[in-house]
């Protein structure tokens, strides 16, 4: 199977780290998904979810207020201010992580839409998720 | 017998001197780790970032991205004012810490003034600015107090008095050199060349196929990264100074904790050496008494 190198850093550290199937940016010209062997480019962030598909066939969640996307045919580097992956080993942990996830979108977007659309996409790929 | 009560008094006072020195040490020691902690958490940022922006300069050199023309990007232009920013410690007592950031700036200010290049130095921290100083050497920006606090925003705030002299052409390179912390025992002096930005070592893999921008309207895409490139190099700069100093001076002080240690032992061994001999002057004084009453 093709994967692609996907890497998330903040200035409080590396977000995540590993080969995936494909994933889901909220672009600053609107959202774009990212497959192996895809052009090179580079692109501003807004405030969003990222939204990875791993290699097991599963999701990931994280959620990013603000930064860049350099993406080559091997590997997509996202570079963001403030990033929020949403894990846990339960339930509690997971729900404690989406609030954080929230908090962070609000805390950047001022646009209600902005906020609800973001917070909706959380809760519909998390859906979708196998634990 | 006066001997005696000086080597006691001096015996003291090293014992004092240690008790201060191994203080140092512990506060050293208990920031080290914070600092280190910070530092270590943004060294993948700012290395990422560097990778980045180096990748597109590589880019935008070979396929001229977007009709780019940007001075942040041109290596080959020719040099003629530099500006150095360096970073030391606000505080000493840590050692050769100092000492040799500001010789590699003498270094590379030598380097330069030979290649006839003007150079320009912004100092921040009072360590590096009073040596200066003291030399007669003028300093275009110096910044006190930044270096044992950092934050982004003064971080920010000094590297864009830079930048913005780059931009309009005043000059033509930024380097930046900063003494970094390598391990808890030893650091790593860092020389970076801020502007212009210098493309990826030939060896390295990464995709050297033409590259796009996303919005295409290149100037706010590549302006807000070099902006962030900009404050993020200077504010790492900072931390790794900070953990480099703080395991720097962890260091000093332990050696100064062991000297003083050996100081007290030398003197105590003088000590009782002073003692048997004022004992024996004692006792020979007695016994010849003794015999001349006889």
């Amino acid at each position: 199977m093709e994967t692609l190198r996907l890497e998330i850093v903040t200035p409080d550290g590396q977000i995540f780290a590993n080969n995936v199937k494909s994933v889901t940016l909220p672009g600053s010209e609107g959202e774009f998904g990212v497959l192996p062997h895809h052009a090179s480019l580079v692109s501003l962030l807004k405030t969003g979810v990222i939204d990875i598909e791993l290699t097991s066939g599963g999701h990931e969640v994280v959620a990013i207020d603000w930064g860049h996307a350099e993406i080559d045919e091997e590997k997509v580097t996202i570079l963001a201010d403030g990033a929020v992956a949403i894990v846990g080993e339960n339930d509690s942990e997971i729900a404690n992580s989406i609030d954080k996830a929230k908090k962070l979108i609000e805390s950047m977007s001022d646009s209600p839409v902005a906020i609800a659309m973001a917070e909706a996409k959380i809760d519909a790929i998390l859906k979708h998720k196998t634990y | 017998m006066a001997n005696l009560k000086e080597i006691k008094r001096k015996i003291k006072s090293v014992e004092n001197t240690k008790k201060t020195t191994r203080a140092m040490k512990l506060v050293s020691t208990a920031k080290l780790r914070r600092a280190e902690m910070a530092a270590k958490k943004s060294r993948v940022y700012a290395q990422k970032i560097n990778e980045v922006l180096s990748e597109i300069a590589y880019k935008i050199n070979q396929y001229k991205v977007g009709g780019i023309d940007s001075r942040y990007f041109d290596i080959r232009e020719n040099i003629e004012k530099v500006d150095i920013v360096f970073v030391t410690a606000d505080k000493g007592l840590c050692g050769g810490f100092n000492i040799q950031t500001i010789k590699q700036v003498q270094a590379l200010m030598k380097e330069y003034k030979d290649k006839k290049v003007k150079v320009r130095l912004r100092a921040i921290g009072r360590k590096g600015i009073e040596f200066f100083k003291f030399q007669g050497i003028d300093l275009l920006t110096s910044d006190i107090g930044v270096s044992s606090s950092p934050t982004y925003e003064k971080a920010g705030e000094i590297i864009r008095k830079a930048i913005d002299d780059f931009e309009n052409g005043v000059t033509n390179k930024i380097i930046l050199i900063h003494n970094g912390y390598k391990n808890m025992i030893s650091q790593e002096l860092k020389v970076v060349d801020i502007v212009p930005i210098e493309e990826p070592a030939k060896d390295e893999s990464y995709s050297k196929s033409m590259m796009e921008l996303e919005p295409e309207d290149d100037e706010t895409i590549l302006n807000s990264l070099m902006k962030k490139y900009f404050e993020y190099n200077m504010y790492y700069a900072l931390i790794d100074s900070l953990a480099a100093e703080h395991s720097a001076r962890m260091q000093a002080m332990e050696n100064a904790t062991n000297n003083a240690s050996d100081r007290v032992h030398q003197l105590t061994l003088a000590y009782n050496k002073a003692r048997q001999e004022s004992i024996t002057t004692e006792l020979i004084e007695i016994i010849s008494g003794v015999e001349s009453m006889k």
